[in-house]
């Protein structure tokens, strides 16, 4: 799917996440940017996750060699 | 007061803690009681002890405290009692407001009233108890006699038919007594009754040695175990019968019983009187059990209707104690009749502080209102965090290492997302995460009925971290698809594997391997890589890779708190000379080893990153040769090395020299107010136990060695820091193999067998090898190593954790610890 295409599926994520937040608990300013810094927060570090995985993966160095059953 | 105080960023629930001001209340001593009450049940003040030299005797609530205490007494006893006889306490805590000193006299009536039943029952029981040995004894000399008479019968029989005048030792004492005969004048006394079997023999040897062999002692040991009258326990014992001539031998005999703890019972000679002494016993013991059966049930009426008040009163009795405890700590100011009380309060409580002052004023009907005023202090106010359920567990875990400074970034906020994520990372399988998260929803689930329930130690601490493991789980089950482990098995769920065979006949597949020949796969590890010979090496690589591009974002995300920090209490010092040279030492090194890792991983270059990283230093200035993954690195590490060199004395030197200059500025202010503070200090000597704190001494030595040990830590922090975020990389190694072993080695090697019983012992030890090993010793362990990478290495970046926290006077918190 491409690295940019999901880079920005997640940042579609994190905005989305970022909204409902704001839709569901809408508490006053303060809480409000507590909530958006957790969401945030999870959103960069599943994207973190899931880009490093990916390019590990785009120009390995090693091929799979199946154990021959 | 606020040190410092905010204005760089907009405010942000739980990053710094609740602004706090130190009050002073002044009340009259008629409302007192009614005001701490009411402030007791607010819960937002915590007051300072101003008695503090006192000793607990001399303070003026010290009668007050003893009668709670007295009281407390009483309802310990009935406790003990109820559990004693089985009662459970109701646990509905009605609002019926009873009178303290009501309360008192009724259970003091009432704890007079039970000792009373309970000593009735005891002498019942005891008397019981010696009815109980009495016909025991009856039944077995009765035997002892009934034998003899009978071997004395047939011995009889024997001498008229021999004559021989043989006469074995019993049968002619015994004839004599039978018969009464008045020819021989020996007249025998006997003695009966129950010696406890341990003692038997001593008892024995000591009757023969006391009376030189001159009497005769009969022993049966009776089947069941006595209950013994005096110490109300079962006993096994022997029932004695003793036959003796004279008065001395009775003393000795009768001392000797007692020393024994031998019970006695009289015997009646004829076999007449013991039937009628059997009838009369077991009539008695009959009546008696009635008597103490009616006994019993009073006094479990009486535990009865102390159960159904005893939590209201308990709680009244603590809720007094406390509030005593309280206005001891008051001072009380004797010219004025009222008491004085300083304390912390958070800011925003004014308010509701003021409001129950004044309605403590009406509804005591005091003439007097209380006054409430804001006191200046330069103390360090308490840390005082408004969590709801969902973050208190975290809270709790980062307060576990240290309480946040007043008013300090909380680590706390970030904690929520990062920890989870962290034991993630260490924890990767969906199949495990699922089985995590389905527990802690039934905990969720059930939390008010759990709430209000006692559990365990265990239980209460999973119960409390609840919302910790579901974050926990769902983070699993995302990383557990990024590695694509559903119980160590991979599925192909986000599109086909990348790799191919090189040829259709998959010849060399387990020699020279596949190829990748579609685009990679889109989320998370190629499915072909499980099983594979060569698995280890990639996800090796893989994963340590993973491990330092995490911690080196972690920890730069601690130094940017600092940063926050520095700015908030208006440091300048710390941001020019702390904060810039500490992010360009740990991103030159570190950060530059990132980018090598992305740029590697991009261009899929073979340059050796370990031979780069270590030539950086030991020989910059050598051509990279086939390391180089960039046109102009070798000039980009030297001048990345110089900077990190010229960090090093940048947060070293320059910092010690602006604080010594910065107190001289304060010290010189300060040699001219002091004049007019010395006036002040007299007026408004509150308590202030800390009047010379502005007279810090500045030792240069002192502060220059503080911060090149600050340095120090943080360069050889850098390295070892970055080090041990690999722990990310071992743990999830070790749970994929475990897992992994559990998988392939019991579930698919007992599967291939075709025999029912093999498959189903297999599943049962793949089960609870799972359980054992992977969810609990394994959660616990990578909870473990995820707390600690918190804790140490990010942390230490910016967190100082040396305040202490707000413990409000409140009867939620107090009824809370009583359990």
């Amino acid at each position: 799917m491409g690295f940019w295409v999901t880079t920005l599926i997640f940042l579609l994520a994190g905005v989305v996440g970022s909204l409902f937040s704001l839709l569901c608990c809408n508490r006053g300013p303060s809480t409000n940017l507590f909530h958006l810094t957790l969401v945030i927060t999870a959103t960069v570090c599943c994207w973190m996750m899931w880009a490093i995985v990916y390019l590990a993966q785009l120009k390995p160095l090693i091929n799979p060699i199946l154990s021959g059953e | 007061m606020a040190r410092g105080g905010g204005g760089c960023c907009p405010p942000m629930d739980l990053m710094r803690s609740e602004a706090m001001q130190l009050v002073q209340v002044i009340i009259p001593t008629e409302s007192a009681h009614l005001t701490v009450s009411y402030l007791g049940e607010l819960g937002l003040l915590q007051l300072k002890d101003l008695n503090a030299e006192k000793s607990p005797f001399q303070r003026t609530y010290a009668s007050q405290i003893k009668r709670c205490g007295e009281m407390a007494r009483k309802l310990r006893f009935f406790k003990e009692h109820m559990s004693k006889a089985g009662i459970s306490t109701s646990t509905q805590l009605t609002e019926i407001s009873l009178d303290f000193d009501d309360l008192e006299i009724k259970l003091g009536e009432l704890e007079a009233e039970l000792a009373e039943v309970n000593v009735n029952n005891e002498k019942l029981q005891r008397t019981n108890n010696e009815l109980l040995e009495y016909s025991t004894v009856l039944q077995k000399a009765g035997e002892f006699f009934y034998s003899t008479q009978r071997s004395a019968a047939a011995q009889q029989r024997e001498m008229e038919a021999d004559q021989s005048g043989e006469s074995s030792l019993e049968s002619p004492l015994l004839e004599q007594d039978m018969l009464t005969d008045a020819s021989k004048q020996v007249k025998l006394g006997s003695l009966s009754g129950l010696v406890p079997k341990d003692k038997a023999m001593a008892f024995e040897r000591i009757l023969f040695r006391a009376t030189r062999g001159n009497i005769f002692l009969r022993q049966e040991s009776v089947d069941e175990p006595v209950t013994d009258p005096s110490s109300a326990e079962k006993v096994a014992k022997n029932a004695f019968v003793i036959f003796y001539s004279g008065e001395r031998a009775k003393a000795k005999i009768l001392k000797i019983c007692d020393a024994f703890n031998a019970n006695r019972y009289p015997f009646p000679d004829n076999v007449a009187k013991q039937l009628h002494a059997v009838k009369e016993v077991s009539a008695k013991i009959s009546e008696l059990k009635a008597t103490i059966d009616m006994g019993l049930a009073h006094r479990d009426n009486i535990l009865k209707s102390i159960a159904s008040g005893f939590e209201n009163w308990n709680r009244l009795v603590n809720k007094e104690k406390s509030i005593y405890h309280t206005l001891n700590m008051l001072s009380v100011d004797v010219t004025k009749k009222c008491l004085v009380g300083e304390g912390w309060s958070p800011v925003f409580a004014t308010t509701q502080i003021q409001d129950a002052l004044q309605r403590a004023t009406l509804d005591s009907k005091s003439q007097v209102g209380s006054i409430f005023q804001v006191l200046n202090t330069t103390e360090s106010p308490p840390t005082y965090f408004r969590t709801n359920k969902f973050t208190s567990a975290f809270q709790e875990i980062v307060d576990a290492y240290g309480v946040a400074k007043y008013q300090e970034a909380n680590p706390g906020v970030f904690t929520v997302v990062t920890f989870p994520f962290l034991f993630a990372v260490m924890f990767g399988d969906w199949g495990h995460g699922i089985c995590l998260l389905v527990a802690t929803l039934y905990l969720i689930i059930q939390e008010k009925k759990l709430a209000s329930q006692k559990l365990g130690d265990i239980m209460e601490m999973m119960f409390g971290g609840r919302y910790v493991i579901m974050m926990m789980a769902l983070f699993s089950i995302y990383t557990g698809f990024i590695y694509n482990e559903f119980f160590s098995v991979p599925f192909e769920i986000f599109g086909k594997s990348a790799y191919a065979c090189r040829d259709p006949s998959c010849g060399d597949a387990a020699t020279e391997g596949l190829l990748k020949v579609r685009q990679t796969y889109p989320f998370g590890v190629d499915p072909v890589w499980h099983g594979s010979r060569s698995e280890l090496p990639f996800l090796n690589s893989l994963k340590m890779k993973m491990s330092i591009l995490l911690g080196v974002a972690q920890m730069n995300l601690g130094i940017v708190i600092s940063y926050f920090n520095a700015k908030f209490f208006k440091n300048s010092v710390n941001v020019w000379y702390q904060f810039v040279p500490q992010l360009i030492f740990l991103n030159s090194l570190f950060g530059y080893l990132s980018v090598l890792i992305i740029i590697k991983w991009c261009t899929g270059a073979k340059a050796d990153l370990y031979h780069t990283m270590i030539y950086m230093f030991l020989s910059p200035t050598d051509e990279l040769g086939e390391n180089q993954l960039f046109p102009g690195q070798k000039t980009v590490q030297l001048v990345l090395l110089l900077l990190a060199l010229v960090s090093v004395p940048w947060m070293l030197i320059p910092k010690p020299f602006f604080l010594k200059r910065e107190h001289e500025r304060r010290h010189q202010g300060q040699q001219y107010a002091m004049l007019q503070s010395a006036d002040d200090s007299v007026v408004s000597e509150l308590g202030d136990h800390d009047v010379s704190n502005h007279h810090e001494e500045f030792e240069f030595s002192e502060v220059f060695v503080h911060q090149l040990i600050h340095t120090i830590e943080f360069v050889l922090g850098a390295v070892s820091n970055t080090a041990s975020y690999l722990r990310l990389w071992a743990l999830s190694l070790a749970h994929s193999e475990l897992s992994s072993v559990f998988y392939d080695k019991v579930l698919l090697l007992t599967w291939g067998y075709n025999n029912i019983v093999i498959r189903i012992i297999g599943i049962a030890i793949f089960v609870a090898a799972t359980i054992g090993v992977l969810l609990v010793m394994e959660t616990l362990s990578a909870f473990l190593h995820a707390l600690r990478l918190h804790w140490v290495e990010f942390q230490n970046k910016f967190y100082e954790g040396d305040g202490y926290k707000f413990a409000p006077f409140s009867f939620a918190l107090i009824s809370e610890e009583e359990g």
